[in-house]
């Protein structure tokens, strides 16, 4: 119950804020913009290069608006007054990684969906496969983004300076957000990419919140 | 007020170490329902270290602590909704406003429906923040912003009130604000652990006062028996008109403890009152003495030792041990 109210009220103040009004209007922006020029891929789908944009745009602001927000809260003992009531302390940072997740999905599908219509507009989206590796590349840019939000957790619980947090998530937070889309290019006909794509983002980003929410349970507040 | 003999806090032994640094040292009170508690001592005393294992944000310390005569960790459900809590230094998010902050704050500790909005309203007349329901919490002064910190730690209509350093870094203004607030809450049946440094403000409430210096508990009692015990009692400071013409045959008095003549100006002599001595009957005898000898006075004052005095005198003590 109060997990849920929580996310929501991180939602309310996430969705608001200026970094996610940029991401509401800079990722669906990207998407036209790609979709706007035939760029010479190398045989490599166009989506997935998006994607791979999208993932590490994205998942470098979500990694660094997280750990500033927790470094910042942190140091102001802003969770003091949330830690006195009944909740657990986990609850804490797992809504924050729902809300911004969440945000960021919206404007992820926003984006991709956008690029999808923009080639159905001008006749490009001649067969399913456009489809689907769209959809391949959306599960891609998901899973980076929910291991760049959890590396932001992280990073934002074990640093106290918050330049010093900022710069670490701009620097870790996007190299860890595209390991889940490195299998789909290394070994593109080994393992199935998507498969992999999911696995390495569903195991990679819980670690990190466990091993953020065992911090943050130790931390001397 | 009526106290009662029931120990609603009780800490036993408690020790609590950061790395190699012993913040608390087998600190052990009891605070009874009703009571004001004064916690007192300077700055890394582990007063803040106390109020966060009490308020159960520390959890990792020795000894027991006991609320209700339950240990707090068996108990941590229904502590968060009997306590109500004033951190030192805390901040809001920045985007919420007050309303928000407190609805947040309410539904939390249980609130919901009317019973949160009435609760919402009644505290906000209480802090008189009514006015800036809908502002954003960081334009708000530091004295508004303190006020609501207040309003938060009573929307649960706690028991038990912890404050931590509640006056610290308010203008005169907040000061007197917050001040008419704590002593409105005094004056119920509510139990209020008062923390700070500002030695007159603890003064002006507490019932019980525990001076803290280096994590060790010095003393813990009344502020008159803390006085007593440190043997500071009233002096009567008489200025003459001329030098060396004090006073003579005082020590046939019973209400005088000790005399000094030996200021530096020469025309002043300090009488030194007994702890047990009545005040007015003091002074009316002095000044009768005055007239019988036909002795000329410039100033006539009455130094009532301070909450301070008595403080500094632990501190410096336990310093120099």
């Amino acid at each position: 119950m109060n997990l849920r109210l929580l996310y929501l009220d991180e939602l309310k103040g996430y969705y608001k804020s200026k970094v996610m009004i940029i991401l509401w209007m800079g990722l669906p922006f990207l998407s036209v913009f790609f979709s706007s020029f035939n760029f010479e891929t190398d045989g490599v789908p166009l989506s997935y290069l998006v994607g791979i944009l999208i993932a590490s745009i994205g998942g470098t602001l979500s990694s660094v608006m997280l750990s500033t927000s927790i470094t910042s809260e942190l140091n102001r003992h802003v969770y003091d007054l949330f830690l006195i009531r009944p909740i657990k302390r986990y609850f804490i940072l797992i809504a924050k990684f729902l809300a911004v997740y969440t945000c960021i999905v919206i404007a992820t599908c926003i984006s991709l969906s956008l690029g999808l219509f923009i080639d159905y507009i001008k006749g490009t989206l001649t067969n399913i496969s456009i489809v689907l590796h769209t959809f391949e590349s959306l599960i891609f840019t998901l899973a980076a983004i929910a291991i760049a939000c959890s590396a932001g957790i992280l990073i934002g619980i074990s640093v106290t300076n918050v330049a010093a947090s900022a710069i670490l998530s701009v620097y870790l937070g996007s190299q860890l957000s595209i390991i889940s889309v490195l299998p789909s290019l290394i070994l593109p006909n080994i393992i199935n990419p998507l498969v992999l794509g999911i696995v390495v983002g569903s195991s990679v980003s819980p670690t990190l919140l466990t091993i953020a929410i065992h911090l943050f349970n130790k931390k001397q507040l | 007020m009526n106290k009662s003999a029931f120990p609603i806090i009780q800490f036993k032994k408690v020790s609590k170490s950061y790395k190699d640094i012993k913040a608390l040292k087998d600190v052990s009170f009891a605070i009874h329902k009703g009571e004001i508690f004064g916690y007192i001592g300077p700055n890394g005393a582990g007063k803040t270290t106390s109020i966060k294992i009490l308020v159960g944000l520390l959890r990792n310390f020795q000894g027991e602590v006991l609320i209700n005569n339950i240990p707090i960790e068996k108990n941590r459900k229904s502590l968060h909704n009997f306590i109500g809590y004033l951190p030192q230094e805390a901040g809001f998010q920045e985007w919420r406003t007050v309303d928000h902050a407190l609805i947040t704050f309410g539904r939390l500790s249980g609130l919901k429906g009317n019973n949160l909005e009435n609760r919402i309203h009644e505290v906000l007349e209480i802090v008189d923040l009514q006015d800036v329901r809908n502002k954003k919490i960081s334009h708000l002064s530091g004295g508004m912003q303190q006020k609501l910190l207040f309003a938060q730690a009573i929307l649960n209509d706690p028991k038990i009130l912890v404050l931590d350093e509640p006056l610290s870094g308010l203008d005169a203004t907040s000061r007197y604000q917050v001040k008419k607030i704590i002593k409105s809450f005094a004056e119920k049946e509510l139990t209020i652990f008062f923390s700070s440094h500002i030695l007159s403000d603890i003064q002006d409430f507490a019932d019980k006062i525990g001076i803290l210096n280096h994590g060790k508990l010095l003393d813990l009692d009344t502020p008159a028996q803390l006085q007593e015990k440190l043997n500071l009692t009233n002096i009567i400071q008489i200025e003459y008109k001329e030098k060396a013409s004090f006073l003579r045959n005082l020590e046939q008095h019973s209400f005088i403890m000790s005399i000094d003549n030996h200021t530096p100006t020469k025309n002043v002599q300090q009488i030194r009152l007994d702890p047990q001595a009545d005040i007015e009957l003091s002074i009316r005898t002095l000044l009768q003495e005055i007239l019988n000898q036909r002795i000329q006075i410039r100033g006539f004052t009455l130094h009532k030792p301070t909450l301070e005095d008595v403080y500094l005198k632990y501190i410096e003590e336990d310093d120099t041990r």
